[in-house]
């Protein structure tokens, strides 16, 4: 942790940077709901929202981590619920060939999450969100931030 | 004559029969086929020299003629030659064989209308590697070299003056010559996923040398091997369980000492793999011609690796290979194109090897072999309930 207090804003504690995808028909809304509900996260996820889960192009995510962010998650309509029928199926395997190439490639394991969550779980939102930060934090930042990104 | 019959047949043509790497059956079927109009070009190799050859796609017989015999050290992908919709036929190498099936995955290549002709194959060298192994470790003039072969381990190079100098292949690798290290690690020997697989492996007798062993895997198969048996270019005798076994036994060799280069190179990277990779990709130019000559790619013009990619990013790895990683995972058959012609040396092969190794076994999906679905884009609707 020394590095990561180093890299943040003096005398706070280091808040990591996550980029998360949103399908439009759950997750984003799962976002929403976790606003309307008040729910407790922290604010250290910039949302993208996506038409589906299956929309993800592996390119994003390695994008996210080459302009510096520290963990990118990923979510869409629980199994069985795509709008787009199988979408989050085609995310399944997407992710399973992005987290074998992200831990060939050196970067940590925890650095990637796929997760579902449904429009109404603004609740569950929130926990995915607050246990992604802590995990990242454990890990500190990321070894691809390119140098000045904080 | 059916699918996996084996035959051991020869060239009738005592020019072809002398001048083919073993019986010139290879160069009598691809010329036969173009003469009785089963096919409408060729895709061959037209020798330059010793070390040089440029892909050629011919109609005339005569060019197919003259292109007869092996060529160890120029080792050129002819996948990528071959035209949507054309009746085409090309001898090719394992590594051939599998980009054409993968093209043909691709919408490249029409597989039914290529007529692949596979050649066992144990590695190619590199020409310019293969100049300078010359020079130290054979103490010859690459300028001298008439004719190469590779019998019983070694390679064996003839001179102009007639004399044959013969060193161990395992001794050359040693030193870091031989042959090319994507061919040392290579799994795939005999082209048992091409129409009709010819080599010299178990040919043996008074035919060792000037026969080839040939085995039928499809029905293009036969169509090509019959066209050229009743144009009368070619005969054959039907191979004895002797020659098979043996045929199988060098595999078996062959595929041990892959195993153990495998270990040698693939080993697990030790320390931080980031740094690793980092270091290896350095010296890049980012000149694409990696992509460029890759087989299994048809992204062309405008695909996403280079598009997104630019020079003046300030990345500390570059998106171009982050994404052709991605990208290969489930398709790299690790021809060694990108390395040969990798301006900065970069090892490409066996970087992509190292991510596109673990998830192909993962999925038991050995891409070129037939024409099954990448996993990347294979979601089996049904199996899934849908």
């Amino acid at each position: 942790m020394a590095e990561a207090t180093a890299t943040g804003t003096t005398g706070e504690e280091w808040q990591p940077k996550i980029v998360m995808f949103c399908c439009n028909w759950c997750s984003y809304g799962g976002a929403d709901s976790a606003g309307m509900g008040r729910f407790q996260q922290p604010p250290t996820v910039r949302v993208i929202r996506v038409m589906c889960s299956g929309r993800m192009d592996p390119m994003f995510i390695l994008n996210a981590f080459l302009e510096g962010a520290d963990g990118v998650l990923f979510s869409g309509c629980h199994i069985g619920d795509c709008h787009y029928v199988n979408g989050n199926y085609k995310a399944t395997i997407k992710y399973k060939f992005l987290k074998a190439m992200v831990n060939e490639l050196g970067l940590e394991d925890e650095r990637l999450k796929l997760d579902w969550i449904s429009a109404s779980e603004g609740e569950r939102y929130a926990e995915v969100v607050t246990e992604f930060t802590e995990q990242i934090k454990k890990v500190g930042p990321s070894p691809l931030k390119p140098e000045g990104v904080i | 004559m059916e699918i996996g019959d084996c035959y051991v047949g020869w060239a009738t043509d005592e020019d072809i029969r002398t001048r083919g790497a073993s019986g010139g059956l290879v160069t009598a079927m691809l010329a036969a086929a173009l003469e009785k109009g089963l096919v409408e070009a060729v895709v061959v190799l037209k020798k330059l020299g010793e070390f040089e050859a440029v892909p050629v796609v011919t109609s005339d017989p005569e060019e197919v003629k003259a292109a007869a015999g092996s060529m160890h050290s120029v080792p050129i992908v002819l996948s990528r030659y071959l035209e949507y919709g054309t009746k085409v036929a090309l001898p090719a190498k394992p590594c051939d064989a599998r980009s054409t099936i993968e093209q043909a995955k691709r919408g490249q290549v029409d597989i039914d209308t290529t007529y692949i002709v596979g050649l066992n194959c144990g590695g190619t060298m590199h020409p310019a590697m293969t100049r300078k192994m010359l020079d130290v470790m054979y103490k010859l003039d690459p300028e001298d070299i008439e004719g190469e072969e590779i019998d019983k381990g070694k390679l064996i190079f003839e001179t102009k003056d007639g004399e044959e100098h013969a060193i161990k292949i395992d001794e050359l690798e040693e030193e870091g010559y031989g042959r090319r290290e994507s061919c040392q690690y290579c799994f795939t020997n005999i082209p048992v996923m091409a129409d009709i697989a010819c080599g010299n492996w178990g040919v043996i007798g008074d035919l060792a040398g000037k026969g080839t062993f040939v085995e039928i895997n499809t029905e293009k198969g036969i169509e090509i091997l019959r066209n050229a048996i009743d144009s009368g270019a070619v005969e054959v005798t039907e191979a004895d369980e002797k020659g098979k076994a043996i045929r199988a036994k060098v595999d078996g060799a062959m595929m041990k000492v892959a195993a153990a280069a495998n270990e040698k190179y693939l080993a697990p990277i030790e320390g931080s793999h980031l740094d690793y990779y980092m270091n290896a990709l350095k010296d890049c130019i980012n000149c694409g011609a990696c992509k460029t000559v890759c087989p299994v790619c048809a992204c062309g013009e405008g695909a996403k690796c280079t598009e997104y990619s630019s020079a003046a990013d300030t990345y500390k790895m570059s998106l171009f290979h982050l994404v052709r990683f991605v990208h290969l995972m489930d398709s790299c058959i690790g021809c060694g194109q990108c390395t040969d012609v990798c301006p900065a040396d970069i090892s490409l092969t066996h970087i992509y090897q190292r991510f596109a190794r673990p998830m192909q076994d993962e999925f038991e999906y050995k891409p070129g072999m037939d024409m099954t679905t990448p996993p990347f884009f294979g979601v089996d609707l049904l199996e899934e309930g849908h």
